[in-house]
């Protein structure tokens, strides 16, 4: 695997603390030292972020299209709607 | 209980709606604001199942409490008075649910145009969290380290993305 990808699975590593105290340690020295590693721990953190971010909206769009054909049955529209009046 | 043709959940999101609708309703909000606070409360629950940190006895009663939460926060937005409960903590609402995306828009329509499989991948790891195997056989990678070196490569992709576009909102 290159170089590039191996710093990646590294990095993703220890984002998901998936190594042990002595390993996460050895790992947050490197970040100290490089600003240019902590620079893509902290790209790879907002990536992460990000994929969180729009699956959630995915999952609101998901929702909302529940929604939808819920209230085309005219009973349950009803019932949902009257609460409001 | 998942959120696809899932008659038990279709079940429940049925059930549940006009239960917190009257709840929404009691605190002065409206139809669109009690079905966001719902949606919203719907997928709070559904990542801690997926997390499996806490048991949740009754997902009607789960999703209720987050709803009841949601719902105070909104109005302690539109009226300062309002005091939350200590019970907040029980039901653990993520720090960044409502941040907005941590990049610019720009990043946003590129992770989506980075390949549909790309942000399945990550979506599935990052979101879903499922095991690599589980992945690899879903999205029909050969192997699960042909799955993992993908994920890496799917990264790096967007990330270079990610760091072009700070750069150009630091230049502006």
């Amino acid at each position: 695997m290159r170089k590039q990808l191996c710093e990646i699975r590294d990095i993703g590593q220890y984002l998901e603390q998936q190594q042990d105290t002595a390993g996460q340690r050895v790992f947050e020295a490197r970040e100290l030292t490089s600003p240019e590693l902590a620079e893509k721990v902290s790209y790879q953190r907002k990536i992460v972020q990000l994929v969180r971010w729009l699956a959630r909206r995915n999952r609101r769009r998901q929702l909302d299209n529940l929604y939808r054909q819920l209230m085309t049955d005219e009973t349950y529209r009803q019932k949902i709607t009257s609460i409001f009046q | 209980m998942t959120m696809h043709n899932d008659p038990i959940f279709e079940s429940v999101y049925r059930d549940t709606l006009p239960k917190v609708a009257r709840m929404v309703h009691r605190m002065g909000g409206d139809l669109d604001t009690a079905k966001d606070i719902f949606h919203d409360a719907v997928i709070i629950y559904l990542e801690k199942k997926q997390q499996n940190t806490s048991s949740i006895a009754s997902d009607q009663a789960y999703i209720m409490g987050i709803a009841r939460i949601l719902c105070l926060r909104r109005l302690k937005d539109d009226h300062q008075y309002v005091a939350l409960p200590s019970s907040e903590d029980d039901y653990g609402i993520p720090a960044d649910f409502y941040d907005p995306p941590p990049v610019a828009q720009p990043v946003i329509n590129f992770l989506k145009s980075a390949g549909r499989k790309c942000l399945q991948l990550l979506q599935a790891f990052y979101y879903d969290k499922l095991p690599m195997a589980e992945i690899a056989q879903t999205l029909q990678y050969k192997t699960q380290h042909v799955a993992t070196v993908q994920k890496y490569k799917c990264l790096e992709k967007i990330r270079e993305q990610v760091k072009q576009t700070q750069h150009e909102e630091a230049a502006l």
